[in-house]
């Protein structure tokens, strides 16, 4: 329900900004690529890392929108690490992660998964690459934690297969690692916001992908669940290498949590690499729109003072 | 480690899925079906005793008989029998089996129109393909009279066709399920004024009745002609229906998320559905038009298994039959010796069940 609701907001916004991008978006091309391209040559070049996704010069629009919601010029998210893509409702950001996550083709450019591009992926062989949690989620009204848990060997099975040794394993270390073991055989619908948001990751995890996009994971969570959810998923990216990229609200939880950042305004990239060079108080001024003061303790902590 | 335990007896036991509940609601319904089929053979217009009609049900001449059963099953000559075995197994008998086989068809249909649409209103009727079926039905039996040997091909394929049309009017960069009821509407409201305007070219009074016994959806009359024409199909899209389960769960999980597991939406949206039009179009070929089943029994699972569909298919195509027997007990029995139309029991039955629930649970049809 409460995604439900938040989903329609983005979806709102999304359709405002599309008036006023087109308006912005020459300008923002004059000024910004120039910038975030030559700093992100720079942080590609220093860095070993290579990207296990790339967008190449995008656009992307709904069928609703008149005209592109989001227009980038390249998009890298490093193998290995954790991204987090940030920015204010409305500036593109869940709409970028799904075109990574090829559920929604881009009007012009094309994104590659290890070199490949999406469009050359048969829809398991993909999902067997790359898992997505959504903002939205609907669960049946009566489904076991378990039970919707192993749903995310889908892609993993043949039409008449049972589950094997193999999937029962990757669901018992799904469920292991996003500690929902104790909830096992209770109803998803009975759970807390927060417990469900941890079944739902274990749903993905048990996807076993080498890539794992999350969409405001931790939205609408109390804060002990925002860090069960967070710690999660950085526990899973230092033990088994998975590439991470994830939307997040709150600029300030990105900054500490994540290897990348991808700052993002009126659809198109303001500003891309480690934490420490993205998170300035100009960013904030000109994307958040917020007065604050950061400092670097050496990770850059936030103190916002006031709106602009 | 428990795991490891956990991870034996689960792949030990492939029918870990059948749970006590599942169990009861089919044993209930087999006993309902029992009980409805023995009052339905034992009473009628040709008067025999109680005892006799029993008797007669379990005839060994019948009964233990292969000879015989390959006869009703795949037409031919009957050896010499009693007039009460006689009247039993080849005018009651089949009309119980026929009652058996559109429960089941239309309550698996309507449990997966209602996954596919994640609507709890849709049902074969709602979504414009029994209308379909039903112009097929009629077209064949007034315009091209020639062809009504193929009466249950054309009737799956004008179920189709209505459901492709209402797909196609509710298609804009995919659907949705208000788009798709209300296109069901549409298109369901234009077939049934077609269906009614032929009506006007049906010159013979007779064929006018039995176009009329088929839009209201009757048993009247059924003989194992329509077992035999029914089964096959009913085999195959209950088969198809169970085996597609697991995708039914996985849809019921939301679009993007079954998009994201990598299921092809579309595909295993519309071969789902092509199960659905079969099994609806198998029960309308030789049933009619009954209304209400293919919505209320879906309900009346779920509300006692659960919302699994291996589960919630397998229940259907038990409770299913048994609400459809009954039904017919009531179309055959209740205004004696005169016959009603049983989808008007089906709707006088499942109306207020319908209602019942509402009232009754807070969250009618989370599917």
């Amino acid at each position: 329900m409460m995604s439900g609701m938040e989903s329609e907001r983005d979806a709102a916004a999304d359709g405002q900004t599309t008036d006023a991008s087109e308006a912005q978006t020459e300008e923002v091309a004059m000024a910004a690529p120039d910038a975030a391209a030559s700093e992100s040559d720079v942080t590609r070049e220093s860095s070993e890392t290579e990207s296990a996704l790339v967008g190449d010069k995008l656009s992307l629009s709904y069928p609703t929108s008149d005209g592109p919601v989001v227009e980038c010029d390249r998009i890298d998210i490093p193998r290995g690490e954790v991204t987090a893509l940030v920015g204010p409702n409305g500036s593109g950001k869940s709409t970028l992660l799904k075109s990574l996550a090829k559920q929604l083709s881009p009007d012009e450019g094309h994104v590659y998964l290890d070199g490949q591009k999406l469009s050359e992926y048969d829809d398991g062989a993909f999902a067997r690459e790359l898992g997505l949690l959504s903002q939205e989620h609907d669960s049946p009204g009566s489904i076991t934690v378990e039970k919707l848990v192993s749903h995310g060997r889908y892609p993993h099975r043949g039409f008449f297969e049972q589950l094997d040794e193999d999937d029962q394993q990757a669901i018992d270390r799904a469920i292991d690692l996003a500690g929902v073991d104790h909830l096992r055989d209770r109803q998803v619908s009975s759970l807390s916001g927060g417990q469900r948001q941890l079944v739902w990751i274990a749903m993905v995890l048990a996807q076993d992908t080498d890539v794992l996009l999350l969409d405001e994971p931790t939205t609408y969570l109390d804060l002990h669940h925002q860090l069960r959810v967070l710690e999660t998923v950085r526990q899973l990216n230092e033990e088994r290498g998975v590439t991470v990229a994830v939307v997040l609200h709150d600029i300030a939880q990105a900054a500490r949590f994540a290897d990348y950042l991808i700052a993002m305004q009126d659809g198109s990239v303001y500003d891309w690499g480690p934490p420490t060079d993205v998170v300035t108080e100009e960013l904030l001024a000109d994307v958040f729109r917020v007065d604050a003061t950061v400092t670097y303790t050496p990770d850059p902590s936030i103190l916002p003072n006031r709106s602009l | 480690m428990s795991d490891a335990h956990r991870t034996e007896s689960q792949s030990a036991n492939p029918f870990g899925w059948i749970d006590g509940s599942l169990v009861s609601l089919c044993l209930a319904s087999i006993l309902v079906v029992f009980i409805g089929g023995l009052v339905q053979v034992s009473l009628g217009a040709f008067s025999m005793s109680l005892a006799e009609a029993w008797q007669a049900v379990f005839d060994p001449a019948v009964v233990s008989n292969p000879g015989v059963w390959m006869s009703l099953l795949l037409g031919g000559g009957l050896p010499d029998l009693t007039k009460q075995t006689l009247v039993v197994w080849t005018i009651r008998v089949p009309r119980v089996f026929v009652a058996i086989l559109v429960g089941a068809n239309l309550a698996v249909s309507g449990a997966i129109f209602q996954a596919i649409t994640r609507n709890e209103l849709a049902s074969p009727f709602i979504l414009g393909v029994s209308s379909g079926a039903g112009l097929a039905i009629l077209l064949t039996l007034v315009v091209f009279s020639g062809l009504s040997a193929f009466l249950p091909i054309l009737a799956a394929l004008g179920g189709a066709t209505a459901f492709a049309i209402v797909y196609a009017i509710a298609w804009k960069n995919g659907t949705s399920p208000v788009r798709l009821v209300l296109a069901g509407v549409v298109v369901g409201t234009v077939f049934q004024s077609l269906q009614t305007g032929l009506f006007f070219f049906a010159d013979d009074l007779g064929v006018v009745q039995s176009a009329l016994a088929w839009t209201t959806g009757s048993l009247t009359g059924t003989d194992w002609e329509q077992v035999r024409t029914a089964l096959p199909w009913s085999i195959l899209a209950i088969f198809l229906a169970l085996a597609g389960s697991r995708q039914l769960n996985v849809l019921l999980l939301g679009e993007q998320t079954a998009r994201s597991l990598g299921m092809s939406i579309e595909k295993v949206r519309f071969a789902l559905a092509g199960v659905a039009v079969l099994a609806a179009a198998a029960s309308i070929a030789v049933a009619g038009i009954v209304g209400f089943v293919g919505l209320v029994v879906p309900h009346l699972v779920r509300n006692i298994v659960g919302s699994d569909y291996k589960r919630l298919i397998l229940g259907c195509v038990f409770a299913g039959p048994a609400l459809m027997v009954v039904a017919d007990v009531g179309a055959r029995l209740l205004l004696s010796p005169s016959q009603l139309p049983v989808g008007v029991v089906t709707g006088l039955v499942g109306g207020p069940y319908f209602l019942y629930l509402m009232r009754k649970q807070q969250q009618l049809g989370e599917v």
